[in-house]
């Protein structure tokens, strides 16, 4: 087998043929649109104005700057993104306990946190941004929206998945309340709660971004809009760029990490998947179920398939 | 108390009839607390509306639905839906085809190493991203909209029909060739039954994604649709006509996706409902 036919070979191949892709679009949409010249930014266009960004702060002499650097904007974003983080995930543990204890605070919860885990973040923007105007409340506020419904969700089946049968037994040999807390019922916790925080993180990150495009005046999502009000394609897709980088670091270096900490007591899990369905034909229902909520596990696991075969 | 009638039947049934009226005191308890929730919450954002916020800014519920009263009678509603889902349709049409694609290719593994990259961003990547930039790139053209919403949701399509295709049954196909089925009755009776309820999630995630998305990309790029009457009503301050919008394609998209979907669902998959209740 040569080396051109191996599937590393081809995901290596994949940005290039991408670029190629884009030189050649540009090219075409050139001839079929002369006026579309402004607009079409070329890859090393979008380098450079990423590289603009990063060495900002380090050039001497610029004149008063009208927006702030990328790292004092994502400065800004991280802050309110973690304040209302923390605020859902405090909020929403203590209804998601309710709701997992009690079956009345279940049903008087359970119609409206699902209403707003299927409102889209859009809906909070425009709504919020009317309201609050500029400033830190706003942001704040959508993050915490976008993110506790899947707090209270995650904590709630948590709850409920505790092992009844761990419980009985440690009552029956006389262990003492706080070490089964401790022992049984933080360990049984931990997937869901962890869930809890991914999410959360994820997808408040989507909403506190929206919600700067629409209200704001400094931060990541507002100077993406500054970039698109000025009409200048090339910052745009750079900073589009630096959001992708930014998630995918917040990904491998802190959750995976953490996560590996967390569940170091925890038998391999992507492991015994993969003998499960080496020899279960109806493992396919499981993959399926899984692909309904993508973790980077799954992700993972999706990826790396023909490492393990 | 225990009536004559009871006290002639046997045990049995006595112990049923407890557990029937304890599960329907249960639902009633039920039922209270869930109609309980909505007065509250109801009360509430009635409440906060014109005490703890302006009118102008937090409009209730009860303004919410005479602004709805005041657009439907101006005609605005309808065509503006239709718009938001023609575009829905056929660019979540095309990304369904997209993704399918993909997903079938990648069964072999150069391709699947290509289109590896692809996925994973078309996965985490927020929409709001590729709708600026076709916004930028395309303006108001339609083309902006339809890759806009292609490159957010043909992922997720992906990895299902890629897991579905994986999956498939190898000793059902083989048994089928052995006894000489032709190979469009095993495409007709093994395949596609196999790969029906891949695709359908797929198409049940996809659409989850795509009808926000077409509405994002409608308020960056384009004169018609929903996403653009909430962009009017947002730019001249009428909050009552922003959450107007925003209800009325929210409660139309759940009735799309978890209603008239899972009614599909439950129709063509009647004959694997046990394999779910394992």
């Amino acid at each position: 087998m040569t080396v051109l036919t191996t599937p590393r070979f081809a995901r290596l191949l994949f940005p290039v043929a991408v670029i190629a892709f884009w030189y050649a679009g540009v090219a075409v949409i050139k001839a079929v649109w002369p006026f579309a010249v402004d607009v079409l930014p070329l890859p090393q266009e979008v380098v450079g104005a990423m590289w603009g960004e990063l060495i900002d702060p380090f050039v001497e002499g610029k004149d008063a700057p009208t927006r702030d650097n990328v790292y004092l904007t994502f400065a800004i974003s991280l802050y309110r993104l973690l304040v209302g983080f923390l605020i859902a995930m405090v909020v929403g543990t203590i209804i998601g306990l309710g709701m997992g204890l009690s079956k009345a605070v279940d049903a008087f919860f359970h119609d409206w946190v699902m209403a707003v885990l299927a409102m889209p973040a859009l809906g909070w923007a425009l709504f919020i941004s009317l309201v609050f105007g500029f400033g830190h409340t706003g942001p704040i506020l959508a993050v915490i929206l976008t993110g506790i419904p899947f707090v209270i969700v995650n904590v709630r089946e948590g709850v409920r998945n505790t092992p009844r049968e761990l419980f009985d037994m440690a009552r029956a040999f006389g262990v003492k309340q706080n070490r089964t807390t401790r022992h049984v019922l933080v360990p049984a916790m931990m997937p869901f709660f962890f869930a809890a925080i991914r999410y959360a993180f994820s997808i408040g990150w989507k909403g506190l971004v929206i919600t700067e495009v629409f209200g704001g005046q400094d931060g990541a999502g507002w100077t993406l809009k500054f970039y698109y009000d000025a009409h200048r394609a090339h910052g745009v897709v750079g900073y589009a760029a630096f959001f992708i980088i930014f998630a995918l670091l917040l990904e491998r270096f802190v959750f995976e990490r953490w996560s590996r900490r967390v569940f170091r007591w925890r038998p391999d899990a992507g492991a015994m998947e993969n003998v499960e369905q080496a020899f279960d034909v109806a493992g396919a229902e499981g993959a399926m179920a899984a692909s309904a909520f993508i973790t980077a596990e799954n992700l993972d696991d999706f990826t790396d398939e023909h490492k393990d075969q | 108390m225990v009536t004559p009638v009871i006290e002639e039947q046997t045990s049995r049934t006595t112990e049923e009839e407890l557990a029937k009226q304890a599960r329907r005191k249960e639902l009633i308890s039920r039922w209270f607390w869930r109609i309980m929730g909505y007065v509250v919450f109801l009360g509430l954002w009635e409440f906060a509306s014109g005490r703890v916020l302006e009118e102008n800014l937090l409009p209730g519920p009860i303004r919410v639905f005479q602004t709805l009263g005041d657009l439907w009678a101006d005609g605005t509603v309808l065509p503006a839906f239709g718009a938001t889902l023609t575009r829905l349709f056929i660019g979540f049409g095309l990304s369904f085809l997209v993704g399918t694609i993909v997903g079938v290719i990648s069964q072999n593994r150069w391709w699947d190493g290509f289109f590896k990259d692809a996925t994973i961003i078309s996965l985490t990547a927020p929409g709001l991203i590729w709708v600026l930039i076709t916004a930028v790139i395309f303006g108001n053209r339609i083309y902006g909209p339809l890759i806009a919403i292609i490159l957010t949701t043909f992922g997720l399509v992906t990895i299902n029909v890629y897991e579905g295709v994986r999956s498939l049954p190898k000793d059902l196909i083989d048994m089928g060739k052995a006894f000489h089925v032709p190979n469009a009755g095993i495409q007709r009776n093994v395949v596609l039954p196999h790969l029906a309820p891949f695709l359908f999630t797929g198409l049940r995630f996809g659409f989850s994604i795509a009808w926000k998305v077409t509405v994002l990309t409608e308020i960056f790029a384009s004169s018609s649709g929903i996403g653009f009457q909430m962009r009017i009503a947002q730019t001249l301050f009428k909050q009552d006509e922003v959450l107007t919008w925003i209800l009325l394609f929210f409660f139309f998209a759940l009735f799309l996706e978890k209603v008239v979907l899972q009614a599909f669902e439950r129709r063509y998959f009647r004959w694997r409902q046990a394999v779910e209740a394992a």
